[in-house]
């Protein structure tokens, strides 16, 4: 492997593991605190990514005002989807949740499709994220540079949200153990509402990063890193924050391992490998590479 | 009780929404010969979601058009044509169910999606009803006589045309060595890279390297990188794909410094294609299509453009739509002159040529596969901006 083609893959795997590790981290979010596999998730990236298309178009606002009211949007959208969909169901069983997830799931999915348009929208994004930087001889696009320096804001903004702020230590609290955590007086709504916040805070996120390489959005657009987030917490373990981020790195790795090696005729087989791997965790480290602290089944 | 209500409520809302979906969906009881009165049912089994949405939808604006011209000008021997679609929702298999849905109603003729995997189902029911299926744009040379049967029709030209008329471009412009890059979502990609190969090939052009990659999961990284390790630079790319990874490839590859001329086509037909490129990445980019909105590639296309614009209020933008028009143009036109019966308007069709917003069309009979004998416009785009270039017929045109 040359210099230059190594150089090239790191910089692929930790852009795109950066973008993966957010994927999951936003999915992680609500799963450690309401043992909710949210199918919705890519659906606030959706509308996120709806958002930055409609303002970004048709109005003149800068582009950091453009990025913050999409982001917002992934916020409101988690927010509200859990006031309306999701909290009538808690402590029902969680059959019942995940129905609903795939409920809010296809009536946004079905919303765009019948509201705007099956066909995709050309999003804009600022012309900077598309110059091209060199960095130790390899040409890169500078959105891969400042998608991981984002990643990086983001993570330590997480690590101090769950390590120094009360809340933090709340939602530790009631995603190791809801039960006693609400016993310990922790505001249960509260809770599990930030926690749907901060996970279409991070949707929002990917949004601009996605859509950004993508170019457009359309209906079916969250059903992609919704896959990549679900593979990412397998890998990683759906316990805990960091295994989150740790799986999307992996899964970056490998996604780029394989697409290096493999010859053009098996690069469509990718994910079937990709899959493999998957089936393999899921059989001998069903915990995933990480473990919570907890592994028992809880109530929400 | 209450917690129950909201779950029973929440499916209620789902299912409706998915219904909803089933534009103009009213499916009637008692199948056998339904008396329609004094008007006729076109069948549409296009999908209005899905991925296939993106081509159905400016093509069903299309057919609307026409038929709202048609039922102005007195209908068909005083009967008021209709148009009735159920959403085929990019699915095989719903599309084969809606198509019979239509059937019970009554259809006289289905419009099917604009291609062989999502509409050729839509086309076999129509064909066991004994009716005339029509696709729009339906582009792979399965769609016709042979695989569907002797009342099934494309409105497009094949792909065999498609992949030779830009192979012949591809050379003619001084081109020699490509990197072929096939999408191998479903058969209009695979083949339409498999002529354009063969014509290129047989011209004295040489592939490099043929890549594959799946709709939905683009590894672009891998084809950059596969591109920048050919032993020297192709004089230009071949992608055969569909949007939206079609937009993100080109993109991407752009933006990895990959300034080659890029190749392709209908697929690049796409208004959303253009804006995502912008000025740009919107450059030394060339496909073969179907159509253009501009009076100097389709006379007669100002007055469409009016009619068009006064329906929707908005401007043509995919030229999909006139496939749409056309479609229903060339139903009407067999109706009038045989009457309703699927054989007799098969007959008409195969027997006749049409002038069309999409170019002048003469179907081969079905014993031949209903081949359509058409042109393909040539389009480039400039600075994010596509520009018609002309029609062409290839001089060799291989089996399909």
């Amino acid at each position: 492997m040359s210099a230059n083609i190594f150089i090239e893959f790191v910089i692929n795997v930790l852009s795109m593991g950066s973008l993966y590790a957010l994927i999951a981290l936003g999915l992680v979010f609500v799963y450690g605190i309401c043992n909710l596999v949210n199918f919705a998730y890519g659906e606030f990236i959706t509308v996120s990514a709806y958002v930055l298309y409609f303002v970004g178009t048709f109005t003149d606002l800068p582009w950091w005002l453009v990025f913050l009211i999409a982001i917002g949007s992934g916020a409101l959208t988690g927010f509200l989807s859990e006031l309306i969909a999701f909290r009538p169901f808690r402590g029902r069983s969680l059959d019942a949740l995940l129905v609903t997830s795939f409920a809010v799931s296809i009536i946004l999915q079905r919303s765009f499709q019948l509201g705007i348009s099956p066909r995709s929208r050309a999003v804009p994004v600022p012309d900077f994220f598309n110059i091209n930087v060199s960095l130790l001889g390899v040409v890169t696009p500078l959105r891969n540079m400042l998608l991981i320096g984002t990643t990086i804001i983001l993570l330590i903004a997480v690590l101090i949200l769950m390590r120094r702020t009360s809340l933090g230590i709340a939602m530790r609290g009631a995603s190791e153990n809801f039960v006693t955590a609400r016993l310990m007086g922790v505001p249960a709504n509260l809770v599990i509402s930030i926690a749907f916040v901060i996970s279409g805070i991070l949707a929002g996120v990917v949004a601009i990063f996605w859509s950004a390489r993508t170019g457009s959005v359309e209906p079916m657009m969250g059903s992609g890193p919704l896959l990549i987030g679900f593979i990412s917490v397998v890998i990683g373990g759906m316990q805990s924050l960091v295994g989150a981020v740790v799986g999307g790195y992996v899964y970056a790795f490998i996604a780029n391992m394989l697409s290096l090696t493999l010859p053009s005729s098996l690069l469509s087989f990718r994910d079937a490998i990709m899959f493999v791997i998957v089936i393999a965790f899921l059989v001998l480290k069903p915990e995933g590479l990480i473990r919570g602290k907890y592994q028992e089944e809880r109530v929400g | 009780m209450k917690k129950r209500m909201i779950m029973i409520l929440v499916f209620v809302l789902v299912l409706a929404l998915s219904l909803m979906s089933m534009a103009g969906c009213d499916r009637r009881e008692g199948s056998e010969s339904v008396d329609n009165g004094d008007k006729l049912i076109i069948g549409g089994a296009m999908s209005v979601t899905g991925i296939q949405g993106s081509l159905d939808s400016p093509a069903m604006e299309g057919v609307e058009l026409a038929i709202a011209e048609v039922n102005a000008a007195g209908g068909i021997d005083g009967k008021m044509l209709e148009f009735r679609n159920m959403d085929s929702k990019s699915d095989s298999a719903t599309a084969a169910e809606v198509a019979k849905q239509l059937v019970d109603q009554g259809a006289v003729a289905i419009i099917t999606s604009s291609d062989y995997d999502f509409g050729g189902p839509a086309a076999r029911a129509a064909q066991e009803a004994g009716i005339v299926g029509i696709s729009p744009s339906a582009s792979s040379p399965l769609f016709g006589s042979e695989m569907l049967g002797d009342k099934q029709f494309t409105l497009s030209m094949w792909n065999t045309t498609m992949g030779a008329v830009m192979a012949e471009k591809a050379y003619g412009d001084g081109m020699r060595t490509a990197y072929v890059v096939t999408d191998d979502f479903i058969d209009y990609t695979k083949s339409l890279s498999r002529y354009f190969v063969e014509c290129f090939e047989k011209l004295g052009g040489e592939v490099l390297l043929e890549d594959v990659f799946s709709q939905g999961r683009l590894d672009t990284a891998a084809l950059i990188a596969h591109y920048k390790a050919l032993p020297e630079v192709p004089d230009f790319i071949y992608i055969s794909s569909y949007m939206p990874d079609l937009g993100t490839l080109i993109k991407e590859m752009r933006t990895a410094g990959i300034d080659s001329p890029i190749y392709g086509g209908d697929a690049y037909d796409d208004p959303a294609l253009f804006e995502l490129l912008g000025e740009d990445f919107g450059n030394d980019i060339y496909w073969d299509s179907h159509s253009f909105n501009s009076e100097e590639a389709v006379p007669g296309f100002n007055e469409y453009y009016a009619a068009y614009k006064e329906m929707y209020g908005r401007d043509v933008d995919a030229p999909w739509s006139m496939a749409g028009y056309d479609v229903v143009m060339v139903l009407s036109e067999a109706m009038k002159e045989v009457g309703t019966d699927g054989a007799k308007m098969a007959k008409y069709m195969e027997d006749n040529s049409f002038e069309c917003m999409t170019g002048t069309l003469d179907w081969s009979d079905a014993a031949s596969g209903h081949e359509p004998n058409k042109a393909a416009a040539i389009m480039k785009l400039v600075d994010g901006k596509s520009v018609f270039l002309g029609w062409a017929t290839p001089e060799y045109l291989p089996e399909p």
